[in-house]
């Protein structure tokens, strides 16, 4: 009662007192850390470590092996011995051999592997615990060079910008719809975009499993999906306000169609980055077909961009549009070179989830333009059917690029 | 642990690869053969092969050049004398042993060592092995030869603390071993308690320069199948220090198979060949170059050779010589 006569709310002292908590968790955390071990005597021995390692990536040069690994527990690990195919062979470390928690390490291994054989590389501690790491067939890592940076270009513009600038061009075509026809391309934009969300959802939550446990869990998931969302809510509340309206109003035409090109595009940055990795660890075959059915897949995305802006009272300049294509497709390039050259498995996790957490938020602002637009409101048969159509026609095409 | 992000790849089933490291052999080779004219065997010896390129300073192995000396060079063989008797001590203590650089194995051995200490009698001598558990189990020695059935270390236990004094007659003559044989077997020979055991003949065998090795194999992580594979119990040390050799002098070589989880293990020596006489009794003697035994078998190497240079000797079996198993013999002048 005291302390609150001499501090009245809204006074500085609130901070101080704040403290108070965590000065004293640090302080019975001293304690336990000094005492504790008492405590696990009571309970009787902790089981040895694990001493597994998590091989995180495994690449090959001409000549050479290397292999990418993390010490995925609490206690230390050291590299003592190395093996490819069973058989023990020399190797360097760029670095000590004990890694300490979630240190990590490159083990370089001088070795003349055989093209597009399997290959079975294994690390083991010091205490002989072995970690193997099988590999389907062995195919040489490109490395960052010219060559491959613009290798990696032209596959992010094809599957990114290409198909989405084609999808573009239905906009005469949808400016000379009829009102519920275009209120039903929307929903189909809804549909898509919703289908994008999920998926990515779903890749967030396979990485984040496969991440070591204790940078894992899906905490970190929800971390991308909400700092996407509410980023993405800012920029929306912004850009309606530019427009002289009101925060609460739904975004329209240009907008509305910005939004979505955003959230596509986080989406195609995903997608840069899963082709990328793949094709860098010999995963994916490069072929015309695979594709084909990304451009396929995306021209999907144009069409949901198209919407928006021919649903709008102004037309939009031509600069406008290859804006909107490039805010949209363009992503899938710098994805496709960070997937490719760089190996952070804990950004593809915060991309993925990032994706999906715009694809959902730029739902909701289709879902309230529609349900103020819409003749016949958001239950019209025209809005379900555009948005199971939008989630069909996905699927249909995704099968092509998988 | 296998993580896929894309699994639209196809695999490629193929047969294994073969290791290649010729360049890092050739290296290997030029240095160590400074003085030898450029044909000589030893420089082209499987120099494509992956473990060629193990020699010297370039294998792996633990420790320096005389460490092993105990277990290679068996103790002298003395004239037959019935009824002397002869006396050992083994001592069962837990010890962490570093088999391969860096991989540290908590075996259970006989005086500290994997394998335990060569045991060496003649043809009847009175053998008075006292037996010492310091370890953290229940552990016996069980001698293979000829014996009284409470001789055998299959019904006297020794617990932790406790000893007990094996007391018998040396025979019959020939090479044999020794082991643990309390329960669970596996485990007790796995985790190391074994060891040469030499009966000589009454007629002494003729002079030669004599070498234990005693294969076998290590289960670091536990799964049932060996990690790593040697003789005298470290990985590549015969790699790391070849065993110098006089060219026509009598190499003897007594070898004993105590490989747990592997059905078998073999022999085999480069560039000449040996006369084998398993468990080193009988009259019949092999002329060959490679020679395979089960678990608890062992026999009787001799060898003059005719060369000089560096020699290889390993496990036919590819996968052993690779884990570990793999050595030379230095032949000079």
């Amino acid at each position: 009662m005291i302390a609150r006569a001499e501090a009245p709310p809204g006074s500085r002292r609130w901070r101080i007192w704040a403290l108070g908590p965590l000065l004293l968790l640090v302080a019975v955390v001293a304690t336990f850390a000094a005492w504790g071990g008492s405590l696990t005597d009571l309970l009787g021995r902790t089981p040895p470590a694990a001493d597994e390692f998590d091989i995180r990536r495994v690449e090959f040069q001409p000549g050479e092996i290397r292999i990418r690994v993390t010490n995925p527990q609490r206690d230390e690990i050291t590299i003592a011995s190395v093996t490819v195919d069973d058989a023990i062979v020399p190797f360097r470390i760029d670095g000590d051999a004990t890694l300490s928690r979630l240190a990590s390490r490159t083990v370089i291994v001088p070795f003349t592997w055989v093209e597009d054989d399997p290959i079975t590389v294994g690390l083991t501690s010091s205490t002989g615990i072995e970690t193997v790491e099988a590999v389907p067939a062995a195919v040489e890592t490109p490395t960052a060079s010219l060559a491959s940076g613009a290798g990696y270009a032209a596959i992010g513009f094809l599957v990114g910008v290409v198909p989405i600038a084609l999808g573009l061009l239905w906009l005469p075509s949808l400016r000379r719809a009829r009102p519920q026809w275009l209120v039903a391309f929307m929903a189909l934009t809804a549909g898509l975009l919703t289908f994008l969300g999920v998926e990515a959802l779903s890749e967030a939550l396979q990485r984040q499993a496969a991440l070591p446990s204790a940078l894992g869990g899906a905490g970190i998931v929800l971390l991308g999906v909400a700092g996407s969302w509410l980023t993405l809510t800012a920029i929306s509340h912004a850009l309606s306000n530019r427009g002289g309206g009101t925060a609460a109003a739904p975004l329209g035409g240009i907008a509305l169609a910005t939004l979505v090109a955003i959230g596509i595009g986080l989406h195609n940055f995903g997608e840069g980055l899963a082709i990328g990795t793949s094709f860098a660890l010999g995963e994916l075959a490069l072929g015309t077909f695979l594709v084909i059915g990304f451009m396929v897949h995306n021209v999907t995305e144009g069409l949901g961009i198209a919407a928006p802006v021919a649903e709008g009272e102004s037309r939009a300049s031509l600069a406008r549009l290859g804006t909107l294509v490039l805010v949209a497709g363009a992503p899938a390039i710098p994805g496709a070179w960070l997937g490719g050259f760089l190996t952070n498995d804990f950004l593809g996790v915060l991309f993925f989830a990032a994706a999906a957490g715009a694809a959902f938020e730029v739902v909701l602002e289709v879902a309230r333009y529609v349900a103020r637009r819409a003749p016949g409101g958001i239950t019209s048969p025209y809005v379900l059917g555009g948005f199971v159509a939008g989630v069909a026609v996905m699927y249909a095409t995704g099968v092509l690029a998988a | 642990m296998a993580k896929k992000l894309i699994t639209r790849g196809r695999l490629l089933a193929g047969a294994a690869p073969i290791v290649v490291a010729g360049p890092l052999a050739k290296l290997a080779l030029a240095e160590d053969r400074a003085g030898e004219p450029a044909g000589s065997p030893a420089g082209h010896h499987h120099a494509s092969l992956g473990h060629a390129a193990m020699l010297g300073e370039q294998a792996p192995a633990v420790g320096g050049p005389r460490d092993l000396d105990e277990l290679l060079h068996p103790p002298n063989a003395l004239p037959h004398q019935p009824g002397r008797v002869r006396e050992y001590t083994l001592t069962a203590v837990d010890k962490e042993v570093e088999i391969a650089p860096g991989v540290f194995f908590p075996a259970w051995t006989y005086n500290g060592t994997v394998p335990g200490p060569v045991v060496r009698a003649t043809e009847d001598d009175l053998l008075r092995v006292r037996f010492v558990n310091a370890g953290s189990h229940p552990h016996t020695i069980h001698f293979h030869g000829i014996h009284p059935a409470r001789m055998d270390g299959v019904f006297e236990i020794v617990e932790p603390g406790g000893e007990f004094t094996y007391e018998f007659r040396a025979r019959p003559a020939g090479f044999h071993v020794y082991h643990c044989h309390a329960t669970p077997l596996k485990k007790h020979i796995h985790k190391g308690l074994y060891g040469a055991f030499i009966i000589d003949p009454p007629e002494p065998r003729p002079p030669a320069r004599e070498l234990v090795m005693v294969m076998n194999g290590y289960d670091t992580d536990g799964d049932g199948a060996n990690n790593f594979y040697t003789v005298n119990g470290r990985t590549l040390y015969y790699a790391r220090y070849p065993i110098p050799v006089a060219r026509s002098e009598r190499v003897r070589i007594y070898l004993a198979n105590l490989t747990e989880f592997d059905l078998i293990n073999s022999f085999h020596l480069h560039g000449d060949f040996f006369r084998y006489q398993p468990t080193g009794t009988g009259d019949h003697w092999e002329y060959t170059d490679t020679v395979v035994q089960a678990q608890g078998q062992r026999g009787v190497l001799e060898i003059e050779f005719a060369n000089t240079g560096l020699f290889m000797f390993h496990a036919h079996q590819s996968e052993f010589a690779e884990l570990g198993w793999m050595g030379y013999f230095d032949v000079r002048e």
